[in-house]
């Protein structure tokens, strides 16, 4: 089995690894973030090292965000929510370090569960998607565009209207086959030749929106070990009773997340939701759920690192991002001309095996570095933010300009789509589902015209082939779905 | 087939037949969208067309907000006159001071933002423009020497 793992390797998933935890454990920057700010720094290497810094930064930012969740209540990222409910009584009870080890040992059979699953169903799902012309890729583009927005909790109309801003925005460039410009100014002929870029557009939708809305509330809430007091410890971990009767829990926790990930566009913090529920319901004491007890913190950080596997899947398979944190990752491939979907494993096997191999070695990376020096690692969440955006803002310069090898208009970019993406927070439109549109956007519109100029213009090619047919079906229950669902919240 | 079902794939044109789609289902959906939520706004007693609430946040922080706006403004605009290296070093030192606010003036606190813009900017200039060459802003104080083939910007 042809894979690469190295010192050089090792040394970058460390890297990834602890920087992830950093971004992951201060509350506000989250694993996107870190994978977007770090993506220019691949450019030096090749795709396999590259892969373990970046596959490094995403299971760190995953799993840091329990630790601010259990210590003072604020998850570090969306996805550790859940992880308040429980944890954070726990560390009010005095049962600091075993809420954080359990916490810990948890998300690492989540990734691990949800590792298994990658491996077995991405070479699957992929021998299924080579059959698929033009027509099937544009329907499934377009499944992932309603899964989105289904998933974006009461918003669909909103969510599928800006992702098709996000479609519309990719298409302002030179068209390929006719190399006739559409939608760009005269003034900016030579620069958008190829369009937005997607490196500037996406540090500008998550890191800075991000920074503009810390700067509107001031940016002076960091936290100090006041917000952690009456957290204290008396009580220690132990493997054997704290995961005794876990089982269950801990694999369907697992399986709820990685399968919630391989849907495309669903985030961590629906599967983490999902999948305490499940626990609150299969629970022979749902009662104490909320009040502390490990079932809880079990069920949501088991879950949140089993997305990681999952969302990888529609990725490396369909070539569709699974989560905003994969959209970045597809980022990555592209810059090194790489072409994920159903043809990857069979063409790029070295790099197939070396994604499962790094994500193994991330894992356990994450593991040992959180588990052993978890009390000093703790301390990150109290760097302050207004000593780290500076940074970031240079590193994220670098990132944009480099993208087409050395332009100011991409850095431009950075303001330009950072006020953007405030904007979408301010009015309400997930910046995910834009995101999303940008990325597919030029392929829907690819795959439409070839699929219609086969047949001479005609659009009944979309209904004539049967699996283009089934995946018209998926694409109504996604609608009717996300309907049912918003009237049942709207009931609410 | 129905001809409602044809599109005329035209070559000098084919480049405006898929934006087109997608502006008239932008409007289209962006009308449903508007007269749901007009609806239910109407059904609240509030006013179907204004927007209720503030844009911004109450007592928003509004020398930081439009300051790191205007600083990102100056920053990417001097990028490529004074070059990467000491530009990002004047920046990183005035956001430091920015983000700080009061803090940001008091001398211990501004060592240190001296110290962190130093540091990093030379650690990622000389990691990224030098070792593994990645072109970087350059202007009046990139220094290039040429016979050892090297770059700071």
């Amino acid at each position: 089995m042809p894979f690469v793992l190295g010192p050089e390797q090792l040394v970058v998933a460390l890297l990834g690894v602890i920087i992830g935890i950093i971004f992951g454990a201060i509350p506000g920057m989250t694993a996107t973030m870190a994978v977007a700010v770090f993506l220019p720094l691949t450019y030096a290497y090749d795709l396999e090292t590259a892969l373990y810094l970046l596959l490094g930064l995403y299971v760190g930012g995953i799993s840091g965000g329990l630790i601010p969740a259990i210590l003072i209540n604020i998850p570090g990222t969306p996805s550790s929510l859940c992880t308040t409910f429980d944890g954070h009584p726990m560390a009010l009870r005095g049962e600091s370090e075993r809420a954080l080890k359990i916490g810990i040992t948890s998300s690492f059979m989540g990734g691990i569960i949800s590792l298994l699953v990658l491996a077995v169903f991405t070479p699957v799902l992929a021998s299924w998607a080579i059959k698929f012309g033009a027509v099937e890729k544009f329907l499934i583009i377009l499944f992932a565009l309603t899964v989105i927005s289904a998933l974006s909790k009461g918003q669909m109309l909103r969510g599928i209207w800006v992702g098709m801003l996000g479609v519309l925005i990719s298409m302002m460039n030179m068209f390929s086959v006719n190399n006739t410009y559409r939608m760009v100014p005269n003034f900016f002929k030579s620069e958008m030749q190829s369009g937005f870029q997607l490196l500037p557009v996406l540090i500008g939708l998550f890191a800075f929106t991000q920074m503009f809305e810390e700067c509107e509330i001031g940016m002076g809430a960091h936290f100090s070990k006041e917000h952690a007091s009456g957290v204290t410890e008396n009580m220690k971990f132990n493997f054997r009773r704290d995961f005794k009767g876990q089982s269950v829990n801990i694999i369907r926790s697992a399986l709820v997340g990685t399968f919630m990930g391989i849907l495309p566009g669903v985030g961590g913090s629906a599967a983490s939701l999902l999948a305490y529920s499940q626990a609150k319901s299969w629970s022979k004491h749902p009662e104490l759920l909320g009040t502390g007890a490990v079932e809880g913190l079990v069920a949501s950080e088991t879950s949140n690192n089993g997305l990681t596997g999952g969302a990888l899947v529609p990725l490396l398979s369909l070539g569709i991002p699974g989560d905003a944190t994969t959209a970045v990752l597809i980022g990555a491939f592209m810059l090194q001309g790489i072409q994920v979907g159903p043809l990857f494993i069979s063409t790029h096997p070295k790099t197939w095996y070396t994604i499962l191999v790094a994500l193994l070695v991330c894992n356990v990376l994450m593991y040992l570095v959180m588990f052993f020096p978890i009390k000093w690692i703790s301390n990150v969440i109290y760097i302050p933010r207004q000593r780290l955006y500076p940074v970031i803002i240079m590193m994220c310069v670098v990132g944009a300009y480099s993208t087409m090898n050395g332009r100011m208009f991409d850095v431009w970019c950075l303001i330009l789509f950072g006020a953007v993406g405030y904007l979408f927070k301010k009015f309400k439109f997930p910046s995910t589902c834009f995101l999303i549109g940008f990325i597919l956007g030029r392929d829907l519109e690819n795959y439409f015209i070839q699929a219609i100029s086969s047949r001479n213009g005609s659009l009944s090619v979309f209904f004539t082939r049967p699996i283009g047919l089934v995946i018209w079906l998926l694409i109504a229950i996604s609608i009717g779905y996300a309907i049912y669902d918003n009237r049942k919240d709207a009931k609410r | 087939m129905a001809d409602w079902l044809r599109i005329n794939v035209v070559y000098s044109t084919q480049h405006w037949i898929f934006p087109k789609i997608t502006i008239c289902i932008l409007i289209f959906l962006g009308a449903i969208i508007l007269v749901i939520e007009g609806r239910v706004r109407a059904k609240a007693g509030k006013s179907v067309i204004s927007f209720s609430g503030k844009f911004f946040e109450e007592n928003y922080d509004k020398v930081k907000f439009w300051g790191t706006i205007a600083l990102l403004a100056a920053y990417f605009a001097l990028l490529d006159v004074i070059g990467f290296t000491v530009c990002s070093i004047l920046f990183l030192f005035l956001f430091n001071t920015l983000f700080g606010g009061k803090q940001g003036l008091t001398p211990k606190y501004m060592l240190t933002s001296v110290i962190i813009s130093v540091v990093s900017t030379v650690v990622i200039s000389i990691m990224f423009g030098t070792v593994f060459n990645i072109t970087l802003p350059s202007g009046l104080c990139t220094i290039w020497i040429k016979s050892m083939g090297i770059t700071i910007f």
